[in-house]
């Protein structure tokens, strides 16, 4: 019987970068497209959001261009005077105070206890 | 607005309008719906729980087929408020699995009677006191499979922390109710009818919240949703509250590893690993 011959080149390979910059990339990175590894339209749809509501970012949308790759992709385009990695890193900044906010609320309002009961 | 602190106007705003044992009914408002949709996505597949994923069979005599029932085992839900203190097998050193990343069970029931006895989840014997099957003081739990006299079962079961978006078994949730714009003043809906949409589609309870937008003027097609009327109802592995709170944290955990590790691809090598910015080949 045959033996299965091992993938060497497959056991050396580095596992996926979590976020890389996709070919394209204008040179002074003010329109980049992102490849998020491992992320869906639960961080896509919001940080789309968060960070359009920049006003130096001219536009930004997210696809996740095969349902079967865990890749949620990432498109900025900003104004000269920032990069479109700033303006990602803004964008993860606000919501992730915004997610911190409701957090903080959500306690207090448990706490204070003015709700029915069931 | 008590408790509000100064500058909150533009931030957003919960209120708690019901809280029980399984369910916590609140409204979340002066946010937006993507916000919104990720705390409910978050909520019911990824916060983490503990379920059976592994089952050994020593015996099994019932008339239920050994696949069948290792599936009812696995959708059995398990007290989780202590899933902090599990890893994720996948992180642990161990080499299949440990008290460090797991429970086991073990259930081992034969019927010496005659007529049918019933083996409850409430009989799984956990190895942990502090992930057993959910059951209410007075119940049994669920019912897993009935045996007849002379048929045996004899199985072990080891549970995992994972989240719902690999298998809904994890999912602390058992549904999340999520509306917005009761009125349909959006247009976010289209409804069916035969003659009247008004007499065809009754009013949910949040429409007491808010005012129908006026049918004579102009649509005004730059409103946004502002308020999420949440409803999420448990298995009971989690307190709703706790299921709330645990989203928020994995929302912001997601957003800071992302953040991470757009700073390492900026500044390879600045962070730990050091081997990455030297090509070998």
């Amino acid at each position: 019987m045959e033996v299965d011959s091992v993938n060497y080149i497959a056991l050396l390979e580095v596992p996926d970068k979590k976020i890389e910059i996709l070919p394209g990339a204008s040179s002074d990175l003010t329109s980049v497209t992102f490849c998020v590894r491992e992320e869906d339209h639960t961080l896509g749809n919001s940080l789309r959001w968060a960070i359009m509501q920049n006003p130096q970012v001219d536009f930004c949308g997210y696809s996740i261009p095969h349902p079967s790759e865990a890749k949620m992709n990432i498109r900025i385009q900003t104004v000269d005077q920032v990069t479109a990695v700033d303006a990602l890193d803004k964008g993860i900044d606000d919501l992730k105070s915004i997610s911190q906010f409701i957090k903080a609320k959500f306690q207090q309002r448990v706490q204070e206890g003015n709700y029915a009961k069931i | 607005m008590n408790g509000a602190g100064v500058g909150d106007s533009n931030q957003p705003q919960i209120r708690i309008r019901s809280l029980d044992k399984n369910s916590v009914d609140f409204v979340l408002s002066n946010t937006q719906l993507s916000v919104a949709n990720s705390l409910r996505r978050t909520m019911i597949a990824e916060v983490p729980t503990m379920a059976i994923d592994l089952v050994q069979f020593m015996e099994n005599t019932s008339v239920l087929a050994d696949e069948f029932l290792a599936h009812r085992l696995g959708l059995v839900p398990l007290v989780s408020h202590n899933v902090d203190q599990f890893k994720y097998t996948r992180d642990c050193t161990c080499a299949e699995y440990c008290k460090d990343c797991s429970v086991e069970f073990t259930l081992h029931v034969k019927c010496t009677e005659p007529g049918t006895r019933a083996v409850y989840s409430s009989e799984l014997i956990s190895s942990n006191k502090d992930v057993v099957p959910v059951s209410d003081d007075e119940s049994r739990g669920i019912i897993l499979l009935k045996l007849r006299k002379g048929q045996e079962i004899n199985l072990h079961c080891v549970a995992k922390k994972g989240v719902a978006k690999e298998h809904a078994k994890w999912s602390p949730c058992a549904a999340v109710g999520f509306e917005y714009d009761p009125h349909n003043n959006l247009r976010h809906l289209a409804y069916w009818y035969e003659k009247s949409i008004k007499e065809e589609w009754p009013l949910s309870k949040n429409a007491e919240e808010e005012k129908e937008a006026d049918p004579d003027a102009p649509f005004d097609f730059k409103a946004e949703p502002t308020t999420f009327y949440f409803n999420v109802e448990t298995v009971g592995s989690l307190d709703p509250q706790q299921v709330v709170l645990t989203a928020t944290r994995v929302l912001q955990e997601k957003l800071v590893a992302l953040q991470l590790a757009l700073e390492e691809d900026q500044n390879p090598g600045a962070g730990t690993n050091m081997d990455d910015a030297e090509p070998w080949v």
